[in-house]
This record gives C-alpha cells, structure tokens and sequence, in this order.
C-alpha cells in the first residue's frame, strides 16, 4: 500500500543560514502549505505540525533516537544515552534521574539555588545597562547544573566552555577534525575533573547526580557515569540560558504583561510561555525504523524525519496569536521540553530554578528593569535557539 | 465506555466517558481535566501524571508496575499508599466508576 503514496515534496530553496537567522516565518508557510517537507540543505523531512511532532515523539520503535553513527559519538567519547532506546536507555538515565525530581530540589537544591541566585543577582550593578545575557543567563545556568552534577568544583568558565564544546562537537555534521580536537581537550579534563570527585562522592553519599549514579546498588558502569555527566553537561546549561534570556525579553517587551505578572507573581506561566514562544531545543532528529507515512506521504525506512518543536509551539491549531509572548493564554500544550521516552530530564529542574527561583529574585531586585533597545538584541539558531545578547537596564 | 471520576483537590468531581484500552492519564487529557499534565506522553519519565486511587478502587486498580516506584517517590506531590502514574493505568470495563484523586501540584 506504501508502494503507491507519494514520498513528502523536495524544497531545495530554503537555506541553513535563512533558519538559522529567522525560522519562524519558514515553520509558518511550512504549516500552511507544506507540513511534511524533504529540506535539501538540512538533508531530514521536517515536520512541523505539533500532531506530528508528538507521534513521532511517542513512537520511539517506528522513529528511533539510536543512531550510533552521529557526531555525537566521537564528541563524547561514547555512545550516550541520547542516543539510545529501551531498557538500555532506560537504566542509563534512571541511574540519575532521583537527583532530578521535584522532591531532590525541594529537599536538597532550593535553598541551595536562593543563595546561588540570590549571589549572582546580587552582583549585577544597579542603575547601570550590562548584557545580562553574558552577566547572568550564562553564568548561573553553570552554576546551578555544577551542583546538581556533582561537580561544584568546576568554574563557570568551564562549565560553558565545557557544554559549547561537546554541542559544536555533537552537531559538526561535516565531520571537520577541529572540533573534535576541542572535544578531546575537553574530555580530557572532564575526565580528570571526575576522577578527582569519585571518592569524595564514595564518602559523602550526597544528592547530585554523580553520587547517586557512584553509590547505586547496581551502579551502570564507570564509562556511562562519565558519558552521562557529559550529557547533562552538553544539554543542560544552554537550555536553561537561553530560556532565561528569552523570558526576559518577552517580559520586557509586553510591559502591560510584566506589571500584571509582578502583581499575581505568575513568574511560572512567564517561564511556561516563555519556553512556548522561542523553545530552547528547536529540532531533534529521530530515525525511521519501517515504512510508514505522514499526511499522506511516504516515509521510507532509513529515512530521518526531524521534530520541529519550535513550528509545534506556534502550531495556530493549538495556539492564537502565536507569534506572541502572552503569558496568560488560556492553554498552553508547548512540547518544549519534547514528549515520549526522551522527554527532557531538566524539566523540572528548569521549571523550578527560573521559573520560581531566577525570574521571581531577580524582578524583586530589578522590578523597573527595562530594555532600551530591543532592536539591538539579536536572536540565532536553527537547533538551539535564543538571544546572543540582552543589554538591559537594571533598576 | 467507561465512567472515570477525577476529583481535585478542591473536592470538584469530573465524570468522564473512558475508551477501554486508553490510559487514565491520556483520558484526562483528551476531556480536558486539569490537574495532569502527562507530558512524556505515558512514556514513564515525567512524574506529572500522578493521582491517588481511591482507597475503595485500589485493589482492583493493581499494584504500581515496574520502575514507577521510583518516579512517584521524587514526584512534586508526596505519594501516598494508593499513589499511582495514571499513565500505567489502563481504563477496562471493570473499573467502570472508578475514583482516582488529583494532587496539589504535578510540576
Ligand atoms: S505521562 Fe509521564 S510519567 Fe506518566
């Protein structure tokens, strides 16, 4: 029956650059006219209606994340749990989520992160304009992801450079050999870093990640302990930034939106729409395990379709106005943080750091924040996404 | 069909039609009941799916399955005995009239 559906239309127009610098007007015509589109630049069938998104998302037998054969592996030295499917992954990320959940945050981290933010707020000069961006967003999403790691000891500047580093690594789909110089250097003192925490750890049998995985019953190998931080390393400083920044501008762009959200303190609905409105993970790619179909259209096995939660989020069947920051839509089913067995273990931990912790400290400290040029922000990425800079006023 | 009761916290019951073979997270979702937000779509990885079975159905609602001991154990809403991911639980005929209970908070 699959022999006598068409394959999805070829596009041979739309470029890396034009998605990288401003998707959302491609996703929207995508929606329109073209939902299920071959893109011959990014060389995977977008998808980029939010029913589709979410099938694939929860089919993982038929759209598959195993895929040994990505850049992933010689940027992380391993095949990673992102990478896999079933019990395999399961256990994997299973070994760390404890550290993860709401209940390890109210316990342990949340009076952890008041004094971290509290700390770094704290330090931003009143009265003055600075890019927030490099001043907080950056800064705290490192630290906060450090102690949960179990890797307090390494310094911002690490961690950043550290997830920069395996994310060019991880997305270097030419196969160039210098980033994969960059992600040796990296590993190599990640691995020192690790080594030098296992005994601590061993003694101190605490709450982050690291602990938890070292003194399991049946603890996962010492190779996918490593390889683990790592991911979390690579996926979990971006995200938080981005989102951070993201919500900040969205916040200081609706001014009548602030002063409400201030007044009812509805700091995780601005989080929540926030991750809507420009998702910090915008793509993921999954592979095709079997013949099937799409809209009508053939999907061959072998083939790789690719999510584009970013068009699911503005999906105008879900969603009014979606170009728009509205923090106080009636609904708001964003797949932000994905859906299925990869849903995004930092969920909850970006759910509670910015959005009742970050947002709410720092609008008490900075309540007339203001962005005096929001011409000047300028927004980048076709995987990732969000502001590259935020020059605010802080007062 | 089957009859499924959401009851939150606040003591309001909704009723809804359940199709067999659906989950009782995904029936909340499709009847828009609030207070389950089921995000990893049943997949076992979120935790924002829980509800407490009341204590008359939970015999013939079952034990937890495997593995989901451990996320109802960091949910954001302390579990309680009966406490269940209601993505593991399946709707079949003869839970018809079954009660689960929201929780404070998912998320
Ligand atoms: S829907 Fe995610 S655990 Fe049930």
């Amino acid at each position: 029956m699959l022999g006598q559906l068409d394959f999805a239309p070829l596009d041979e127009a739309i470029t890396i650059d034009a998605l990288t610098l401003d998707p959302y007007p491609i996703y929207k015509r995508l929606r329109a006219e073209a939902p299920v589109l071959r893109v011959k630049s990014v060389g995977r069938t977008l998808l980029t209606k939010a029913a589709d998104t979410k099938h694939v998302k929860d089919n993982p037998a038929l759209f598959s994340s195993n895929d040994p054969k990505t850049p992933m592996q010689p940027a992380f030295r391993a095949h990673t749990l992102m990478r896999k499917d079933g019990p395999e992954h399961v256990s994997e990320r299973m070994a760390m989520n404890a550290s993860f959940m709401p209940k390890a945050i109210k316990e342990h981290w949340g009076p952890l992160y008041e004094r971290l933010a509290e700390d770094y707020i704290g330090r931003l000069p009143r009265g003055e304009t600075v890019d927030i961006f490099k001043a907080l967003c950056g800064p705290i999403a490192a630290r906060i992801l450090a102690h949960i790691l179990g890797i307090p000891e390494a310094t911002d500047e690490e961690m950043q450079r550290w997830s920069q580093t395996l994310m060019d690594g991880a997305g270097n789909f030419g196969w160039r050999p210098e980033p994969f110089a960059r992600t040796d250097v990296a590993n190599d003192e990640m691995d020192r870093h690790f080594d030098a925490m296992v005994e601590r750890h061993r003694a101190e049998r605490g709450p982050s990640a690291f602990a938890i995985m070292l003194n399991a019953e049946r603890p996962i190998p010492m190779s996918q302990i490593y390889s683990n931080i790592k991911i979390a390393i690579g996926g979990g400083i971006n995200e938080p930034r981005d989102a951070l920044a993201t919500i900040i501008f969205g916040l200081l762009t609706e001014t009548e939106q602030f002063e409400e959200v201030k007044r009812q303190g509805a700091w995780s609905a601005a989080f929540e729409e926030g991750v809507r409105w420009v998702a910090p993970i915008q793509a993921s790619s999954r592979l095709v395990t079997e013949d099937t179909e799409i809209r009508g259209y053939r999907i061959p096995k072998g083939d790789t379709v690719m999510t584009i939660q970013a068009s699911a989020n503005h999906d105008e069947e879900l969603f009014e106005h979606p170009e728009r920051y509205d923090v106080f839509r009636a609904k708001n089913p964003h797949q932000a943080f994905g859906s299925g067995p990869h849903h995004c273990a930092g969920a909850h931990i970006a759910r509670r750091t910015v959005g009742q912790i970050i947002l709410p400290l720092l609008f008490e400290r900075f309540p007339n924040m203001t962005l005096p040029d929001p011409d000047v922000v300028q927004w980048r990425g076709f995987g990732f996404r969000g502001p590259i800079n935020l020059p605010v006023r802080l007062a | 069909m089957t009859k499924i009761v959401y009851v939150a916290t606040d003591g309001s019951r909704t009723e809804v039609e359940a199709r067999d073979g659906d989950s009782v997270m995904r029936t909340a979702l499709a009847n828009d009941v609030e207070g389950i937000v089921g995000e990893c779509g049943g997949s076992m990885m979120c935790a924002t799916c829980h509800v407490i079975v009341d204590e008359a159905w939970a015999e013939k609602v079952g034990p937890r399955s495997d593995g989901e001991e451990d996320l109802l154990d960091g949910a954001a809403t302390e579990p309680r005995p009966t406490s269940r991911l209601s993505c593991q639980i399946t709707v079949r005929p003869e839970l018809d009239g079954l009660v689960v209970h929201l929780p404070e908070a998912q998320m």
